[in-house]
């Protein structure tokens, strides 16, 4: 137990202690690899994956509300903290039975319809197994804190470095920009320049940017409305002339065999600093982030595995701690029971394949853009071929095509884009003198490109299957799903989003639909754009019902009649 | 996309559940060659944006028998059409508040009953061993049928099409109908579309949300509406609630469906037309919120996972067309749903494919009739129970 450990919460039947301003995850992962949780339909064991709030990696129960994510979730002193969807426990659970049951799945559009007597049994059977956390007990229901509501003539999303920036140039400007940001306003203010205070309120998750053409009412149009939650579910709205996104990017996920094993884990996880047993580690990426992660993991790397070339920069980091490369190479299975033991890779030009025993791997390949938000408020997306994604359309002074929403950093463009300054985008938003938008930047030629990842899935989706490939891991959507839809005719995204439920589950498909998009042109012989999009619906992360009834009133005011 | 031929026997206009259903019930009345086109994909309009509730409790007794038979079509689907819809059977409940909304509810008992349907009066009590959790206080009473129930709508869609393509109908996506022609008495010979004109002596208008639109498109006035509706979903939590509940009052309705995901929508009013396009707003999603924890208090933790809208094909007595229209020989209406087009497809579709063929229908003409608002004066009948 950490010496500063002070504040008590009780896991299960255990007593655990937690530091102040630590998270739920944080203090369950001091030495051991939790386990939280088993997955909705086949009962697969899960952990942490994406660090970040967005998986259901680390859902659990608290004080009697399900799905809360340990890895957001700070311990506050008597905090009831509860495993979901397993029986007893998530590491021993009876119903774990039903992964080795229907080892290549359950077709739930053809199957479990006969005979037609039993299917009201079917039924009862599966709605039981179905849905996560049990329903929120009536005492979780504490009254609803009041709302914050916040008006601001520009509101900045994420105080990252780029929302910093910017922050700074618009106060340069004379303009006191609202930032809003998921971490505690003491962490952000911490980490850097300081935030004037009444500027920063921290501990936020936006989760609404309605479009526009949403709103119908009487009242003044020249706006935009943001809707989020603080941590104690509280209802946050604030209204601001002009609304920037700085909101990042996150470390995809990537398709294989037991991808869904606890121990694979993204980048953005590996880089933070929860004290897991981290173990003999195999990173998977060949560039920048890859790097980070052999640096910030140093003791614990033991091979580098990319799909591709391996940059000059990390194969010099690894060759300092006399890392292992393996340039090339497909990740094709997780090996373990539970927890991963070991991976198996093969060759892409046409090499071996090997084994490499690990506790841990971690995925570092490709980054994405969290432009949700940008979409939500009904911004097009073009798609860039680099890191193989939608990016928002976003001009080279960082408006996007919705009057009134900007975007800065790595949300608004691929890395290899040359980025706007602070100072451009700051007089864009003011309204003053503009440059006139240059032609769309050419992407840089000579690096490697993740929207490679369609020939990496088709090869890889050759290898024969053992196990389940579990492409979305929110639903437990198999792989062989999508393949099976597309074989009936229902090609693209939106039509095998709805066959499958890709995409559909609590991660809003950030895991798991950038895959789908490289499978699905992968087996239509299709550039990856044609294969289409789903509409980006809101919100951007589950929204507790008691912030968002907090706030019925104020936006209808907003809205006018 | 290119179609297979220049000439149909039937031309239907929309790929959503009335269009698909309506050409199953042709093919099987042996009518061909059938086309049926949709500006755009499978299950991109109203047949795929529903919440998928299915019930017989209507203030109208032809509504009722419709809703019946529907019932009946959709436990039969699994064996007949392959495709597994989880239909279940979880019942209907209506919440009435007031005393007149008591007596309403006790007049669609009557009308449900006259059709052989056991729709009971619920006390608070029952209410409240059915809806665990629901606020003292919050109704006097409702009105209860078990065989209602909720179902899965893309399957649905699914098992029809697949259907339709093994025997051979032409099911045409990405294709608009843009007008119909004429031959020198007035009478329908042909389609316009995106693809050009192809002739028929039949054009069924099943267009669901647009369908008033193309009508008009078509030279007749339409007193069809389309109205945007959102609806949202919660995260997913075992099973607590079996029945759909629906408020009287303000049309706030919800259900846990298979997934564990409370769904549910309520009525906040949007500016007619499609105009828009179907963006979710800040208000239907805060004012549901506010309605569902006021009754389900014990939610207010719980994390709204996501919100979408889709158009209702509104009429002024709620109550569909059905039919031909009596100014164009040849255009058969099936529209005019009110967002229940879901629930009442199955059945409906059969007259529509009987309005095809010339055949005396049993509805009565006063309730689904097209031409009943071509004649000044309020309609004789209307359908208020336009919940859920």
């Amino acid at each position: 137990m950490a010496p500063d450990a002070d504040r008590r919460f009780r896991f299960g039947r255990a007593e655990r202690s937690a530091r102040p301003g630590e998270t739920v995850l944080g203090a369950l992962a001091r030495g051991r690899w939790p386990s939280l949780a088993r997955s909705v339909r086949y009962h697969r064991p899960r952990g942490p994956f994406c660090g970040v709030g967005t998986c259901t990696g680390c859902l659990v129960r608290i004080n009697g509300i399900p799905n809360q994510r340990a890895c957001r979730t700070i311990v506050r002193d008597g905090d009831r903290v509860e495993t979901e969807n397993a029986w007893p426990s998530p590491r021993w659970d009876l119903f774990g039975a039903l992964d080795l049951m229907f080892p290549h799945g359950l077709d739930s559009v053809h199957g479990l319809r006969r005979p037609a007597w039993a299917i009201p049994l079917y039924q009862r059977v599966t709605r039981r197994l179905a849905g996560f956390g049990r329903p929120p007990t009536p005492a979780s229901a504490a009254p609803a804190p009041p709302p914050t509501v916040r008006t601001a003539e520009v509101a900045i999303v994420g105080a990252g470095r780029s929302g910093r920036e910017l922050a700074a140039a618009l106060r340069g400007h004379g303009v006191r920009p609202l930032v809003l940001d998921r971490r505690p306003a003491d962490v952000v203010r911490g980490e850097g320049e300081r935030a004037p205070e009444g500027d920063l309120l921290g501990s936020v998750t936006v989760a609404i940017l309605p479009s526009p053409a949403s709103r119908e009412g009487d009242g003044p149009r020249t706006g935009h409305q943001l809707l989020g939650f603080d941590d104690r579910g509280g209802g946050i709205l604030v209204r601001a002339r002009a609304v920037v996104l700085a909101t990042g990017s996150y470390d995809a996920g990537l398709l294989f065999e037991g991808s869904d094993r606890p121990g694979v884990v993204t980048a953005d996880l590996a880089v933070s600093d929860l004290e897991l047993p981290w173990g003999e580690t195999v990173v998977f990426g060949g560039g920048e982030r890859a790097r980070q992660v052999v640096e910030h993991r140093a003791g614990d790397v033991v091979a580098v595995v990319a799909p591709g070339e391996i940059a000059p920069d990390l194969a010099r980091a690894a060759a300092e701690r006399g890392v292992p490369l393996y340039p090339r190479s497909r990740l094709v299975r997780s090996v373990g029971r539970g927890h991963v033991r070991a991976v198996e890779l093969a060759r892409r030009d046409g090499g071996g394949r090997f084994r490499l025993g690990c506790r841990s791997v971690v995925l570092a390949h490709r980054r994405l853009p969290n432009a949700q938000l940008v979409f939500q408020a009904g911004g097009a997306r073009r798609w860039a071929d680099g890191p193989g994604a939608y990016f928002p359309t976003i001009d080279p002074v960082g408006r996007s095509d919705v009057a009134g929403v900007f975007a800065v950093g790595s949300v608004a463009r691929p890395r290899e884009e040359p980025a706007s300054t602070a100072d451009q985008v700051a007089a864009a938003i003011l309204g003053g003198p503009t440059p006139a938008p240059g032609p769309a930047p050419a992407p840089v030629p000579g690096r490697p490109r993740a929207g490679e990842m369609v020939p990496y899935y088709r090869e890889l989706l050759r290898e024969p299957r053992r196990g389940k490939w579990v492409l979305c891991p929110c639903e437990d959507v198999l792989v062989d799903e999508l393949e099976h839809a597309v074989a009936r005719g229902y090609a693209g995204l939106e039509l095998g989003m709805r066959y499958t439920g890709v995409g559909t589950g609590l991660c809003q498909g950030r895991y798991c639909l950038p895959e789908a998009i490289a499978i699905l042109a992968g087996l239509g012989g299709v550039p990856p754009p044609e294969v289409g999009v789903v509409t980006q619906r809101p919100p951007l992360v589950p929204m507790p019902l008691g912030a968002l009834a907090a706030l019925e009133d104020a936006v209808a005011e907003a809205d006018g009649p | 996309v290119t179609l297979a031929r220049t000439a149909y026997r039937v031309v239907i206009v929309g790929g959503g559940v009335l269009g698909l259903y309506t050409a199953h019930h042709l093919h099987r009345a042996g009518v061909g060659p059938i086309l049926v086109l949709d500006r755009g994909r499978l299950s991109a309009g109203g047949s795929g944006r529903n919440g998928g509730g299915i019930r017989q409790q209507w203030e109208t007794r032809s509504t009722i028998r419709l809703a019946r038979e529907s019932v009946a079509a959709y436990r039969r689907f699994p064996s007949e059409f392959g495709h597994n819809v989880w239909f279940r059977q979880g019942g209907y409940l209506f919440l009435a508040e007031s005393a007149p909304e008591l007596e309403r509810l006790a007049r669609v008992r009557e009308a449900a009953r006259a059709e052989g349907l056991d729709v009971r009066l619920l006390g608070v009590p029952e209410i409240e061993r059915l809806v665990e959790g629901i606020v003292p206080g919050a109704c006097l009473g409702g009105s209860y049928l078990a065989t209602d129930g909720t179902l899965y709508p893309y399957p649905v869609l699914w098992g029809l099409l697949e259907e339709l393509r093994r025997v051979g109908v032409e099911v045409a996506y990405g294709v608009e109908a843009t007008g119909v022609t004429r031959d020198d008495r007035g009478r329908l010979n042909g389609v316009l579309t995106s693809e050009g004109l192809r002739s028929t002596p039949a054009v069924v208008n099943a267009a669901g949300g647009w369908a008033g639109e193309f009508s008009r498109r078509c030279g007749l006035e339409a007193p069809n509406v389309a109205t945007r509706h959102e609806i949202f979903a919660t995260e997913p939590m075992k099973p607590f609630l079996d029945p759909m509940v629906v408020r009287v009052s303000d049309g706030l309705y919800f259900s846990q469906s298979m997934r564990g995901e409370l769904v549910g929508g309520r009525t906040v009013a949007h500016r007619p037309g499609t105009d828009g396009g179907v963006p979710s707003s800040a208000r239907f999603v805060t004012s549901m919120a506010r309605a569902l924890v006021g009754l389900l208090p014990r939610l207010a933790g719980l994390g709204v996972l996501r919100a979408w809208a889709g158009f209702y094909d509104d009429t002024p007595d709620g109550l569909p067309l059905i039919g031909e229209d009596p100014r164009l020989p040849g255009f058969v209406h099936a529209n005019g749903f009110g967002g229940h087009g879901f629930m009442l497809a199955p059945s409906a579709s059969r007259r529509v494919a009987g309005a095809v063929l010339g055949e005396t229908t049993d509805l009565d003409p006063q309730e689904f009739a097209p031409g009943r608002f071509l004649t000044r004066g309020a309609a004789p009948r209307s359908e208020r129970l336009q919940l859920g």
